[in-house]
Parts: structure tokens; C-alpha cells; sequence
């Protein structure tokens, strides 16, 4: 904004782009517990047509035997970055192996590729992932979470999830929930029953025998999928919810009614994403926060659907859709 | 492309962001200089007419109407060998191109007007004779509004300070297109015998104070925008067209290595683009580059940023140019696609590349396409030479030596 080269042609958020990503590569984060069927996955989506181009980044040593394909280690070592805020602890060495592969391929010396997988320790918790990916001074200038795929075992997934808080956490923060094993476990109501309950917006897909559709690998999650749950208590604290208004937003409130909520409670906003209608806007501009650290926002060409409602899923911890309308609602009537 | 493919000494090729349709290498004469244009025929077809880079073809014709499968319709034949048709225009069903012979004083070297109003036979309408004892005819033309041909040219009457500045920038009256007239003409001061004052100094690399590019636009037909290969990028005052006036100058070099070659206005930002070309092989005048300019101030370019582009290192071995050349000019015609967002341009054995320029200090690179060497190419490797987006953004970009026509899809 205030650009001394303004153009008719872009918004007040720069280039509308066709696409949520734009220009950036996309990125599939795969997470599961371990023994859920990440590997297999993966492997089986490598040898589709769907699946050539694909850089694959393992982030646990040792842990796959992929060998037709780009292959990057990357372990598990933490690092303060920036100023040494906490929350800016991050994967310096995803950053590096990520970076690596987008300067080798500028200087041809890998072979080109469209997609990167990263394929998550089974006990990781994928938020600190996000976080890398929600700020321009990590990845996000570059590289764009197109979806994170939580893998979840039919035979052990109730358990796991009843027993560990970061497999929870998996199913919450995840895009699309994929249900392997079945043809062993058999049918999984249960599972997904619960599934449904930790996350009522993800798609729920079942990879009988380790296939699954290789678009359930690429392509981007849809905002909102199940908007009608307006609010959902998981466990451990951690809620979602949707932020719908039909009416056109100030950009300004919004920024503010953010600002003030970071400010507040930015460790408990485990992921917030949507489609805002911003006066002045053609298209829905999208936002997403991973707690404090958000990408800077994109307007897009045009809407998907037709529908202008401004949309925002919020998964957070311990803070109500009633809190988040209130203090939107009063950063409106201050401005 | 697989991601398995095997390394080559030459890299890897990169498609990231384009999305390649087609290839044609033209029947065999795939060797493409730097005129690209897109006519609309009375049937509905949509042609892409193409110059070479060097006998012996003329200019080739291709249906682009699907462009997945682009057809050459027609092909045509340069008189001597030692002719050149590097740059051609079209409005309407008419066709301009350029003819530069290798030698000063080589004939026939001028401009010629065709009637491609039956695309599959091309008709002559005129040629207006540009040789002379010291002139190598017609390097460049721009033909946007139907009337008036812009163009770096010799003329029998012209004779340069330097052997090699003899190309200067002269402005053709075709609205009668049977009998084209001279009505303007510029040249660098100094260039001329003429002249009064001492010629420019000569740069290291020596490629001529002479003009390239002779740009104007509908939004301001009252300037021109100039490129002197040697002698950097002229803004001028052609209100009175008999009396081209310069209103500012801008030049990189030296402490660059000159070859300045196109600049292209973006009127509703304020900014400009202006390329340099490459010409020497490996590396040896890197860095060309895209320069970026805050023209708020017509009377003061400043240079703000360059269109980044990868290690010299990592490129400059690979056989030919790696560098900057021409750019997506914005032709003002329906036919071309408009962005005052987004520059392409092509960088020899660097490819294709597309940068986001939203914030004009931080161009960004947001698209690459660098295909493997080209069967028959000389120089082991791809040399794109020339690009041109139409109004579908449909992207054709053309080899230098081999490779012909290559058809894109932008994925951004």
C-alpha cells in the first residue's frame, strides 16, 4: 500500500493472484503417527503421474527407503531465530533443506521439480512446521502449505488418538484426514466418528491398501468445507470455529481486531485461515495466521464460488467464535 | 519432464511455472531473430508471424489458433545470403520487416511493406530502400498504429563518425503503404560526420553507437522511447516528428558493457523497463540484465532495481549467451497481452523468465523455463532469443539458432 508506482491493475494487496499460492512452490505436509502408513503413501503418490516432479523432504533421518526420488534429510534440531521469541523457534534445517533444493534447481543442478513433500516425524507436532511456513523471514516467501495430510491407522488410530496429545493435535491442525489400513481393520466408523469430532472441517478420505487419489495429495484443502459446525470443543483445550459476515469488511478492522487478539492470546491461535470480502477488493483476499507469524495477505483474481461472504476457520485454544465476533464487532464501531 | 531424467553437462532443463504446449522448429529453419507479431485473419485464424535470425528464410507464418498445435503456413525466402530479416511488426493485415545486410553497402537493405491479408501468400506492397555506402539497412522496427514505421536504420545519405554507427533512428510515413516517405530522423550527436561536435568514446566492447529499439506508444504518441546500443536509453519529444528532441538520457555504461536495447514504459505506474542484450558467449559481458526505472520524473530516470537472475557461474559454461535480451514490449495492439505487474523476458541460455515486479524495488522471479538444447544447435545449448504474450497470455518464445517457436501456458 501507499506504493509511489501504484497500478489500476492491482489491489491494494499487490498482483491478484489466480491462485492461493500464486508463484510460490507448493508444499504437501504429510504427518501420522508412526506405523500410520506415511511412507507407503508417499511412495505409492511418487509413482503416479501425478506425483513426477515431486521433491521429497523427510524430517526424520533414516525414516523412508524412497529411492526413485529427490531425497533431503532433515532432523530434527531446533534453533532460536530473529530476536529469540520463543515462538519463532523454528526448523533451521527443513529451512535449509527447502532452501537448498529451490538454489539447485535455479542452478540446474537437480533435476526440476513441481511439488515438495515433507513427510513429518510420526511424534511431531506439525504447528512449529506451520509456523515456518507463516512467515516471510522463514519460508514463506518462497513456499506455500498447499494442504497437511494426517495419516491416521483404522487398526490403532482410536488409540492413539485417546492416548497422545500430539496425535490430537495431528488430527486438528490437519487439512485432510486420510484413514489407511481399512482393508485390514475394516470399517472405521468409530475413528472417523471421532476424527470428525477433533476436526469438523478436514475431508475424510480412506486409503484402503495404501492408495489413495493422488488430488487428495495436491490439491489445496477448500476453505470452510463444513461451515455449518459453527464451533466445535475438541480436547485439550483446543476449539474451532467459523467466522462468517456477510458484510464488507474494513481491511483496517480486521487488521486491528488481529493485532489486539495476537497481542492477547497469539499462543492459543493454533491456525486461522479464510477468505475475507475487503472493501475495495474484487476478489476475496486471503489471510492465515499460525499463532503470532502470518504470511503477508493475497488477493486473488475472483471469488470461487460466487459467494462474497466473508469466511475465517479458527482453531484455537480456549477462545470462543462469541469472543472474536465481539471484539471484531468493537474495533468496528471504534474506527 | 520427469524428475528422474539423467543430469547433463548443460544442467538440468526448468520448467517451473510455464507450462510448455508446443515446439515447432519451423521445418528446419528454426533459427529466430527478434520480431514477433499476431494477426487475426479475415477467417478467424490466429497467426504468429516470426523473422529469422539469418538466411536463408524471410519470415514464417504460423497458425497458433490452437496452440497446442501450432502449423507453419508459410515460409519465405530471403534474396541474398547475406540478408537479415531480425525484425518485423503487424497492424492490421499489414506486415513490416526489416532487412539488414552484413556489410555496409550490401543491397537490397531497407524496409518492406506485405499485404498478408491472404496469410498464405504474403504480397509486396512497397520496400523503401535504406542502403548506402554506409548503410547496413534496417536492424529494427515498430509498426503499432498503421501509420508511421519507428526505426533503427542506415540511409544512402547518412554517413556515420564510426564505421559502426550507422544506424540511427529514422520515422516513416506509410500511411500510404504503396509509397512510404521519410518525415523524421535522430541520431545520437556526435555519430554523424557531420556533426560538429567529437564522437562518443568508444566502448570496450565496441557494438556501435547505433539505435535499437525506437518504441512509442498510444498513451503518449508524443515520445518515443529510444535504445542506442552503446549510447544508452533516450526519451524524445516527437510532437514534431520532423524534429525528434531529447528530454532525457539514461545510460548504465560504462561502468557496464553498453547494449542498451529496449525500453518499455509502464505509463499508469511511472516505471520503465530497460533491457541490454547479451552478445558475447560465455559470460564475458555479464551482467546484462532488466532494469527497473522511476520515470515519475520523465526529465530524471532513476534506476530503482534489476529483474535478478541466477549465478553467472552456474550458467555461463553452457555453451552461447547468458544474459538479457528482449522483453513482453506491451505492444499496443489487441492481440498482445497487457501488464504493467509482470515482465518476461528471454536470457539466452538463462531461458525464459517471468518477475513479479508488484513492488518495483524487489523484482521477483516467479516463473522459468529453460528447455534442453534444441536438436542442430550450434552452441550446445538453448538460446532464447525473443518472447511475445498474446491477450489469451498465451507465451511464444523463439531460439536464436535451432529450436523455432516454443508455445506456453503462464501458471502463476
Amino acid at each position: 500500500m501507499n506504493s509511489p508506482f501504484p497500478s489500476p491493475a492491482a489491489g491494494p494487496f499487490g498482483r491478484r493472484l489466480k491462485r492461493e499460492r500464486g508463484a510460490k512452490v507448493p508444499v504437501t505436509v504429510v504427518t501420522g503417527f508412526l506405523g500410520a502408513g506415511k511412507t507407503t503413501l508417499i511412495k505409492r503418490f511418487l509413482a503416479s503421474p501425478e506425483g513426477q516432479g515431486t521433491a521429497v523432504v523427510v524430517n526424520e533421518f533414516g525414516a523412508a527407503g524412497i529411492d526413485d526420488a529427490l531425497l533431503r534429510a532433515s532432523a530434527d534440531e531446533t534453533v532460536l531465530i530473529g530476536n529469540g521469541c520463543m515462538c519463532c523457534i523454528t526448523r533451521s534445517d527443513l529451512q535449509e533443506a527447502l532452501r537448498r533444493l529451490v538454489i539447485e534447481r535455479d542452478r540446474s543442478e537437480i533435476p526440476d521439480f513441481k511439488r515438495i513433500v515433507i513427510e513429518t516425524s510420526g511424534l511431531a507436532d506439525p504447528s512449529p512446521i506451520l509456523q515456518t511456513f507463516a512467515t516471510d523471514r522463514a519460508l514463506g516467501d518462497t513456499f506455500h502449505v498447499d494442504v497437511v495430510l494426517t495419516v491416521v491407522d483404522a487398526a490403532t488410530g482410536l488409540d492413539t488418538l485417546r492416548r497422545s496429545a500430539e496425535a490430537r493435535k495431528q488430527a486438528i491442525l490437519a487439512d485432510r484426514l486420510v484413514v489407511t489400513k481399512t482393508d485390514i481393520a475394516g470399517a472405521a466408523d468409530a475413528l472417523s466418528a471421532r476424527l470428525r469430532a477433533l476436526n469438523a472441517s478436514a475431508e475424510i478420505v480412506t486409503a484402503a491398501s495404501g492408495t489413495l487419489d493422488p488430488s487428495r495429495f495436491t490439491e489445496p484443502a477448500a476453505l470452510q468445507r463444513n461451515a455449518f459446525v459453527a464451533e466445535a470443543e475438541h480436547s485439550d483445550g483446543i476449539g474451532s470455529f467459523v467466522l462468517t459476515d456477510d458484510k464488507p469488511m474494513p481491511w483496517t478492522a480486521f487488521a486491528k481486531a488481529m493485532d489486539t487478539l495476537i497481542a492477547l492470546r497469539g499462543p492459543d491461535l493454533l491456525r486461522v485461515k479464510g477468505f475475507l470480502n475487503i472493501e475495495d477488493c474484487k476478489g476475496p483476499v486471503l489471510v492465515q495466521f499460525v499463532q503470532h507469524l502470518a504470511p503477508p495477505p493475497v488477493e486473488l483474481e475472483k471469488w470461487p464460488d460466487g459467494d462474497r461472504t466473508n469466511r475465517v476457520v479458527f482453531i484455537t485454544r480456549g477462545i470462543e467464535e462469541k469472543q472474536v465476533r465481539e471484539l471484531l464487532n468493537a474495533v468496528r464501531a471504534i474506527l | 519432464m520427469s524428475a528422474t531424467h539423467p543430469l547433463t553437462k548443460n544442467g538440468e532443463s526448468i520448467a517451473w511455472n510455464f507450462k510448455l504446449l508446443a515446439q515447432n522448429d519451423l521445418g528446419g529453419f528454426g533459427g529466430m531473430g527478434e520480431g514477433m507479431a499476431v494477426q487475426i485473419a479475415k477467417d478467424g485464424r490466429r497467426i504468429i508471424w516470426l523473422a529469422h535470425e539469418s538466411a536463408p528464410k524471410n519470415f514464417t507464418g504460423v497458425d497458433v489458433s490452437d496452440p497446442r498445435n501450432p502449423k507453419v503456413i508459410v515460409q519465405t525466402e530471403l534474396p541474398q545470403p547475406y540478408m537479415r530479416s531480425n525484425s518485423l511488426e503487424m497492424t492490421g493485415d499489414i506486415l513490416a520487416v526489416a532487412y539488414q545486410t552484413q556489410k555496409i553497402g550490401q543491397q537490397p537493405a531497407g524496409l518492406e511493406l506485405f499485404d498478408c491479408s491472404v496469410p498464405e501468400k504474403p504480397r509486396s506492397i512497397s520496400f523503401f530502400d535504406c542502403s548506402g555506402p554506409h548503410s547496413r539497412g534496417v536492424h529494427q522496427l515498430w509498426f503499432c498504429d498503421g501509420e508511421y514505421v519507428h526505426m533503427a536504420a542506415g540511409a544512402p545519405d547518412f554517413k556515420p563518425s564510426h564505421l559502426l554507427d550507422d544506424q540511427f533512428y529514422r520515422c516513416i510515413d506509410v500511411r500510404n503503404p504503396s509509397k512510404p516517405v521519410e518525415i523524421g530522423r535522430w541520431w545520437m550527436p556526435g555519430t554523424s560526420a557531420t556533426d560538429n561536435i567529437q564522437p562518443p568514446p568508444r566502448h570496450p566492447l565496441d557494438k556501435g553507437y547505433r539505435a535499437h529499439n525506437t518504441n512509442c506508444y498510444p498513451q503518449r504518441p508524443d515520445r518515443l522511447y529510444l535504445c542506442y546500443i552503446d549510447g544508452g536509453m533516450f526519451v524524445m519529444d516527437i510532437k514534431d516528428k520532423a524534429n525528434p528532441k531529447v528530454i532525457s538520457h539514461w545510460t548504465n555504461s560504462p561502468p557496464y558493457t553498453g547494449f542498451m536495447h529496449t525500453a518499455v514504459p509502464l505509463f499508469d505506474r511511472n516505471l520503465m523497463l530497460v533491457t541490454d542484450e547479451s552478445t558475447e558467449n560465455n559470460g564475458k559481458d555479464w551482467p546484462k540484465l532488466i532494469w527497473v526505472l522511476d520515470m515519475r520524473d520523465e526529465t530524471h530516470p532513476v534506476s530503482i532495481a534489476t529483474c535478478p537472475l541466477p549465478p553467472v557461474d552456474a550458467y555461463k559454461d553452457r555453451g552461447g549467451r547468458f544474459g538479457a535480451h528482449n522483453i513482453h514490449e506491451n505492444v499496443p495492439l489487441p492481440t498482445a497481452w497487457q501488464s504493467d505487474q509482470i515482465v518476461i523476458g528471454t536470457f539466452f541460455n538463462g531461458g525464459l523468465r517471468a518477475y513479479d515486479i508488484a513492488n518495483p524495488y524487489q523484482p521477483k522471479e516467479i516463473a522459468t523455463f529453460v528447455p534442453p538444447a534444441p536438436a542442430g544447435s550450434p552452441v550446445g545449448a538453448i538460446q532464447l532469443n525473443d518472447v511475445f504474450v498474446d491477450e489469451r497470455q498465451i507465451v511464444y518464445t523463439v531460439d536464436r539458432f535451432s529450436g523455432g517457436l516454443y508455445v506456453l501456458e503462464m501458471d502463476f
